[in-house]
């Protein structure tokens, strides 16, 4: 399993179609992990671009650590993941908090990025974010529960349940995330935002309580598209097929091959 | 060379084998020796497996039997209602077919 050191954190990567020109660097959410993108939406960005995955610390594979989970920290670890891999640059995709982390690359590390696309970034200043956060993992684990409760098996589906709480009970107790997300409350107030350069491509569900956020960075960005696909704030689970052509069709114009 | 490709080919029951070892692996031993893993066990309701370990899963599966067999690409044609209901004998047959 491919676990690289970084200076301040051990990284599980994961790299499709190496030898692709162009890079993709796509960010996952809060309490989710690469596989998010791994069996859908990268394989079919995988056809024109070398995509690279990875878990945040404290997610997935990736190590556990206590601290430094704000925006900055965060993006000096993709950063360091770029430098690390040989990657100049490359466009960026994120999902919710790392939508978040996408957009702060573009601000603090603008000629390192090519193309953004964010993917239901949630405005931190909104009251209501932290409680779509604790919506989104009570149906983590109502979602195991509906798929698992008509098993006879009741002790294998305690192991996935107990590993999901495990790691609520591990990032909420006994790391600095809740508060270092408090502290990123003003980031779409940030002026850096409205100085974003790059051509930026807004994914947000059309049910979900995140489209005001959506419609926010559209009106900060210059250079911003905002589309809406159908779904919640779970939109790249429900329809990757819908995230990924949109992904597809905002990335490749630049990308097709000369000649 | 009938014989040399025979001996290449692995029987559904060694590819078996191998990916039962995997899967101990992902999921730990404390936790299989409570699970009877047989190729019809799904992966997501008999081993339940959630997607991270699915894919640490699929890196063995990759590493091991090499890039003849697109494990990923397989399971990406695929829908979750599918991957739900994805069998170890389905993989088996899968990994057969590409030897």
């Amino acid at each position: 399993m491919p676990v690289i050191n970084l200076p301040n954190v051990r990284m599980h990567v994961q790299e499709l179609n190496p030898e692709g020109q162009e890079t993709i660097i796509m960010v996952h959410g809060m309490f989710s992990n690469l596989a998010v993108y791994y069996f859908n939406i990268a394989p079919m960005l995988a056809k024109h671009f070398r995509v690279v995955l990875f878990d945040m610390k404290g997610h997935g594979m990736s190590e556990k650590v206590q601290t430094g989970y704000d925006l900055t920290s965060m993006t000096n670890d993709l950063r360091d993941l770029m430098d690390t891999l040989g990657i100049d640059k490359a466009h960026l995709a994120g999902y919710s908090y790392g939508g978040l982390v996408a957009l702060k690359m573009a601000t603090r590390f603008p000629e390192r990025v090519g193309k953004l696309a964010i993917i239901e970034g949630p405005d931190p200043s909104e009251q209501e974010v932290l409680a779509i956060i604790d919506t989104y993992s009570k149906e983590f684990l109502i979602h195991y529960i509906e798929n698992f409760a008509d098993t006879t098996r009741l002790l294998a589906g305690k192991r996935q349940l107990e590993k999901n709480h495990r790691m609520y009970e591990f990032l909420f107790n006994e790391t600095s995330i809740r508060s270092d997300m408090e502290g990123e409350k003003n980031f779409f107030n940030d002026p850096s935002v409205a100085t974003i350069q790059h051509e930026t491509l807004l994914i947000y569900g059309e049910e979900s309580n995140c489209v005001p956020s959506g419609r926010t960075l559209a009106s900060r960005i210059p250079n911003a598209t905002l589309v809406l696909a159908p779904g919640d704030h779970n939109v790249p689970v429900q329809q990757p097929e819908v995230v990924g052509k949109e992904l597809e069709k905002f990335l490749e114009p630049a990308s097709l091959p000369v000649g | 060379m009938d014989q040399l490709i025979q001996e290449n080919k692995l029987s559904k029951e060694e590819i078996f084998e191998t990916l039962n070892q995997f899967i101990t692996e992902v999921i730990g031993e404390e936790f299989v020796e409570e699970m009877d893993i047989t190729p019809a066990s799904s992966f997501t309701k008999d081993l339940e497996m959630d997607s991270i370990e699915i894919v640490a899963f699929s890196e063995k599966v990759k590493n091991h039997f090499g890039p003849n067999i697109d494990f990923t690409g397989w399971l990406s044609n695929m829908d979750l209602d599918e991957i739900i209901q994805l069998k170890l004998e389905n993989i088996i047959n899968y990994i057969q077919e590409c030897q």
